[in-house]
């Protein structure tokens, strides 16, 4: 185990702005030698000069070494955009649910008639294959769960083709709001890719 | 890095088909919360190289205040090259890939988790702008060095800070000085004190040090120390301070803290 104050020595030069990484070597006295910081979208002068600042409170004789990242990493970090909910509604006179997205400033719709919980997952997949996201994933279940705290909506989705299903969970004012968000949760990581990718 | 071909290991196929979820239960078994951070991020990498033979481990991890943060086996660094070929997605990779996913899915809720609950402490703690301790761990500290006074007569000496015109700059230079004129202070605060000494910022300008094993000669050192490591700062702001002493004064903590602020409020006054 490391002991506190290493840890809290890589955490703050973890926090620094762009850094990815941090190697810590040590003599083997157990003295820090040298700190490598591995940095992305920084000019990596500057972080070395805050690196060092950092690195001479803890351990004064280390060395400081800045690798950049920049040009070989995609730079789908810096510029990810995300699909956010923009709303979700029901109207309880005819049990439709509607679902709207903004991905890049694009908006997109989507209606499903099956109630809030199923709708509301419904309505968020065709909203997502309506601002052109190929969603290869088709409904398994949706479900409300009583807890303390409320009632929690997860929902799964299972891939057409092979494949883990996937699970999300969100809660927020009502149930339809909380399948499109559950249903966003689970598609969290599948969605990090653009439409094009997707 | 690559995933390879080679058959994986008889015991890693069984895990494949029969779920054991040996690693999320030893993981649990080793969760102290007391313990969660960085170095039990390195201990689950530890544990998973160890399970399956790997040569090598990345777990790549988010955080709304962090952004990507890549961790890997033994601590060593994630080269440019090695991180292009992982990308920058949450995940755990693995060399060779023979890692079933719901063991991958485990590591990284877990290492999630860790960073995430070592964030909490750390910040619960500590002046987001600084890094110095906040109030609360000063409050706690000096209560500590008051106890230790008390029971066994151990000096030490309070000094409290104030910048003189801070404001002014605020004002004049802007809120983004301003912030990068404390960050400035707080560096050449830290590099001012010996290991065992606390830092702390109040909030705004103030800001607060236990200087452990001094009677009240040693704040003359300190203040010294502190305006030479200011550099270039020093010539934008100065600063006030004002000290008390334990147990020669008190041992109590709240009459050791309204001496020093005292002594701090009539330098100020005499100052404007």
């Amino acid at each position: 185990m490391m002991s506190p104050t290493e840890e809290d020595f890589e955490l703050e030069l973890r926090s620094l702005p762009g850094v990815l990484n941090v190697e810590i070597r040590h003599r083997e006295n157990g003295d820090v030698d040298a700190v490598t910081l591995i940095v992305h979208g920084q000019d990596p002068a500057d972080i070395r000069v805050m690196a060092k600042q950092i690195v001479s409170l803890y351990f004064a004789e280390a060395s400081v070494v800045v690798e950049d990242a920049s040009n070989t990493l995609a730079p789908r970090e810096s510029q990810a955009i995300r699909v956010a909910l923009v709303g979700a509604t029901f109207n309880p006179e005819n049990g439709s649910c509607q679902v709207e997205l903004n991905y890049a400033g694009r908006i997109g719709l989507g209606n499903a008639g099956s109630g809030q919980l199923f709708g509301g997952a419904e309505a968020t997949l065709g909203a997502l294959r309506d601002l052109g996201f190929n969603v290869p994933f088709y409904l398994l279940s949706v479900v409300n769960v009583a807890t303390a705290r409320g009632w929690p909506v997860i929902v799964s989705l299972r891939p057409f083709s092979e494949g883990a299903d996937l699970f999300g969970i969100a809660q927020s004012e009502g149930d339809v709001t909380s399948s499109a968000m559950a249903t966003l949760n689970a598609l969290n990581r599948f969605l990090s890719m653009s439409p094009s990718e997707a | 890095m690559t995933s390879t071909n080679d058959a994986p290991a008889e015991d890693v196929e069984s895990t494949e088909t029969n779920y054991e979820p040996w690693l999320f239960q030893t993981m649990l078994d080793e969760l102290s919360v007391s313990e969660l951070g960085i170095g039990f991020v390195y201990s689950v990498l530890d544990l998973l190289a160890e399970r399956y033979k790997l040569k090598d481990v990345v777990v790549s991890l988010t955080h709304e205040s962090f952004g990507t943060q890549l961790f890997r086996l033994g601590g060593k660094a994630v080269s440019a090259d090695l991180a292009s070929r992982i990308g920058t997605a949450p995940g755990v990779y693995c060399d060779p890939d023979i890692v079933p996913s719901f063991e991958r899915d485990a590591v990284r809720t877990a290492c999630q988790l860790s960073l995430s609950l070592h964030l909490a402490r750390f910040w619960a703690g500590h002046d987001s702008l600084t890094n110095l301790a906040n109030r609360r761990t000063f409050d706690v500290a000096l209560d500590d060095a008051c106890s230790r006074s008390a029971r066994y007569g151990w000096a030490f000496t309070l000094v409290m800070i104030d910048l003189d015109g801070f404001k002014a700059i605020n004002d004049n230079l802007g809120h983004a000085t301003g912030d990068d004129l404390l960050r400035q202070f707080g560096l050449a605060m830290r590099r001012s004190v010996r290991s065992g000494d606390i830092v702390a910022r109040f909030g705004g300008d103030e800001f607060a040090v236990i200087l452990s094993n001094a009677d009240g000669h040693e704040a003359a050192g300190f203040t010294d120390r502190l305006r030479c490591n200011l550099g270039p700062a020093a010539e934008l702001v100065g600063f006030t301070i004002g000290t008390a002493t334990s147990p020669r004064e008190s041992t109590d903590p709240k009459e050791v803290f309204r001496r020093a602020d005292e002594r701090l409020r009539e330098k100020k006054g005499k100052d404007r």
